[in-house]
């Protein structure tokens, strides 16, 4: 269950990694299309480029983007933290619910961000946030494993 | 701690977590069969009481466990079926057949695309009429597997003319028919569209424009002396802006010193900005609806809301002007003329205070109902599908208000958008006034509209008669969201449809 654990921990560092290139990869790409392939870019065609209608190199990370910080991302963290349950990492459902905790701040800070932009500046910022809890999490696990004496592990060995 | 204990707690945990989700989902799913008028609540907007609210009896939506049979509720045999309310059956004046095809076809830029045609092209070809004229359009649907409907988008029709799979008709089958009649009673610019799995149908080209001219005697004609008159319909296809199915200029000869109109058509999921270069413009109507004393406009732009119009007239200058639609533009003037195209000003027409008031024909003071569309949006599930859905007055669909009126109340609506993206919001069969935005009231003419521009934050207070009876869509007219649940309906005491969402005609109206 830790190794589960480990794996889910990076796996959710790993997807922040895809989101932020993602979005870049997007947002290059659809610069290239008004400029060089004359696309014009307004609330219908935005809506169009979700409905996959509008096709350029780079739309996929707007599809990514969204499908991944929507649907993937949440369920990976709520999966992660019912996995620290049993995982018995010392502190591990901490780590885990503050992993969660980043995931929800993420999502609602992207979504304000179509409201006010300010709001996307801290979603990217708090990318690192996210990116660096998660793979403290993960590394925590190989730190326990490599030191079974560290200081967290007593309570383990009552169990 | 025992590790029995502990994994006991790790179970404990595990179930405070997934049943909640797992109870959210079940709830959500919905039945393969349900009607529109077990959606939802009763919302009677501080009104009396009324006899005869079919179908409706619990706060909640439709559920698992049995279905209704026929009639809807206790009240069925008092209600009135809505598919009774049609338009008589004096002769047609107009008479159009329209066969819709799925199939590759090229548009008017010669672009090749795969969608839906009507009588070979798309957009669909102009239905003119003229004020008073019975209009009947035979429509045939020939390899349309999901089936297809018309909606009449602007027109009050009556409510079994309407057009929406599983409200007010079953989808017409491939190989099947259905006949559309209504009179002509509104003058202005309207345009029609499937609403059956409209989200998908619209967007590949099932549509075209509606154009109903005043029956008037030359000889009372006011002289506009509006010589020229095009329709400019925009819609994407494959993602790309198209203007009357052309892309770029469209030049349209005009001799200067001629007054123009152009009746401008947003098909589309998004509003857009028009303007106009080398002319100062006036906005002689919008949605279908004159506007009384338009000033001319300069230096500004409009915004055109999703499935709403503007008819703008320019008096044609000596070098031309551009009508500038979303990168391409309708240019106007003498053969070979190719006047500058301007930048997008930086400010915008308000119509709330646009043009001089007029008589509003009823008191929108003296309300009887008054109603919230409160747009929200929050996490949950749609249809079993986890996401970020849009909520009416804090509640997901399909538990959302069933606004309940009866035929002659004066009915205030409150629209307020508080979800982050703007809303075109479209209500059937009837023409709403605004009375203010963000409690600034209007001051200009009578502004009325069937597609309002609700932008993230924004509030506007609407009000209607209640004059045309039977059970109404009032929806975004993104039409993905409408997919993703932000409609709700507008329902008649007394009245009943025997349609369904779903059922053997595979009713999807979004």
């Amino acid at each position: 269950m830790r190794t589960v654990y480990k794996v889910l921990a990076w796996l959710i560092a790993l997807e922040v990694v895809i989101q932020a290139s993602m979005i870049a990869f997007a947002v290059a790409g659809l610069g290239i299309w008004i400029d060089r392939d004359g696309g014009t870019l307004d609330k219908a065609t935005f809506e169009a480029i979700f409905e996959g209608e509008v096709t350029y190199t780079g739309v996929a990370g707007m599809m990514v983007h969204g499908i991944n910080g929507m649907m993937v991302i949440p369920a990976l963290a709520l999966i992660f933290l019912i996995v620290s349950f049993f995982a018995k990492v010392p502190g591990g459902v901490k780590w885990a619910a503050l992993v969660l905790l980043a995931v929800v701040v993420q999502v609602s800070l992207g979504l304000f961000g179509h409201e006010n932009a300010y709001s996307g500046m801290l979603h990217g910022a708090n990318a690192l946030v996210l990116f660096t809890l998660a793979f403290m999490a993960g590394k925590r696990v190989s730190s326990v494993t490599a030191t079974p004496t560290s200081a967290a592990s007593p309570e383990h060995e009552r169990v | 701690m025992s590790t029995r204990l502990r994994t006991h707690l790790a179970c404990l945990a595990t179930c405070a977590l997934v049943l909640p989700l797992g109870w959210m989902w079940w709830s959500s799913l919905m039945p393969d069969e349900y009607s529109v008028m077990d959606m939802g609540y009763v919302d009677l907007g501080g009104g009396p009481e009324l006899a005869a609210v079919s179908g409706h009896g619990s706060e909640h939506g439709p559920r698992h466990g049995p279905r209704h049979g026929g009639g809807h509720g206790s009240a069925a045999g008092m209600t009135t079926d809505i598919a009774s309310l049609v338009a008589g059956d004096r002769p047609a004046d107009v008479e159009v057949d329209l066969v819709a095809r799925e199939e590759p076809f090229t548009l008017a830029s010669g672009r090749d695309v795969t969608g839906y045609t009507l009588n070979g092209s798309s957009p669909g070809p102009v239905i003119r009429a003229t004020e008073g004229d019975m209009v009947e359009v035979r429509l045939r649907n020939d390899n349309i597997d999901a089936g297809i409907t018309l909606h009449w988008h602007g027109l009050d029709v009556p409510n079994a003319m309407d057009g929406v799979a599983g409200v007010t008709q079953d989808a017409v089958g491939a190989g099947e028919e259905f006949t559309y009649r209504f009179v002509a009673e509104q003058v202005g610019t309207y345009w029609y569209h499937s609403h059956q799995l409209s989200h998908e149908q619209v967007k590949r080209g099932l549509l075209g424009a509606v154009v109903i001219s005043p029956g008037l005697d030359p000889a009372e004609d006011p002289g506009t002396g509006a010589t020229v008159d095009v329709e400019a319909l925009l819609h994407l296809y494959d993602g790309q802006r198209t203007l009357n199915g052309h892309q770029g200029d469209v030049p349209v000869e005009a001799e200067p010193g001629t007054t123009a109109r152009v009746r401008v058509i947003n098909t589309d999921n998004g509003p857009f900005t028009t303007w106009v270069s080398g002319a100062d413009y006036r906005v002689v109507a919008v949605d279908g609806t004159d506007l009384n004393e338009p000033g001319a406009v300069s230096g500004e732009a409009l915004v055109v809301t999703a499935g709403g119009r503007a008819d703008l007239e320019i008096v044609v200058p000596p070098n031309g002007a551009r009508v500038e639609l979303g990168g391409n533009a309708i240019v106007l003037g003498p053969r070979g003329a190719s006047p500058t195209r301007e930048t997008a000003p930086r400010d915008f027409v308000d119509l709330l205070g646009y043009g001089s008031p007029a008589d509003l024909g009823f008191d929108p003071t003296d309300a009887d109902r008054s109603f919230d569309y409160v747009i929200g949006r929050r996490p949950g599930f749609h249809d079993g599908r986890p996401g970020m859905w849009w909520t009416v007055n804090g509640r997901m669909f399909p538990d959302v208000p069933m606004y309940t009126v009866t035929t002659g109340d004066v009915v205030r609506m409150r629209l307020v958008n508080d979800s982050g993206e703007v809303h075109p919001m479209h209500l059937h069969g009837h023409h709403a006034l605004v009375l203010s935005r963000d409690g600034v009231p209007a001051t200009g003419s009578p502004w009325w509209v069937d597609s309002l521009n609700v932008r993230d934050g924004e509030t506007y207070e609407i009000a209607f008669v209640a004059d045309n009876p039977g059970v109404w869509m009032d929806h975004c007219h993104n039409l993905p969201h409408a997919a993703e649940g932000l409609i709700a309906h507008l329902m008649y005491a007394g009245y009943s449809t025997p349609y369904v969402i779903g059922g053997h005609a595979h009713n999807e109206p979004e």
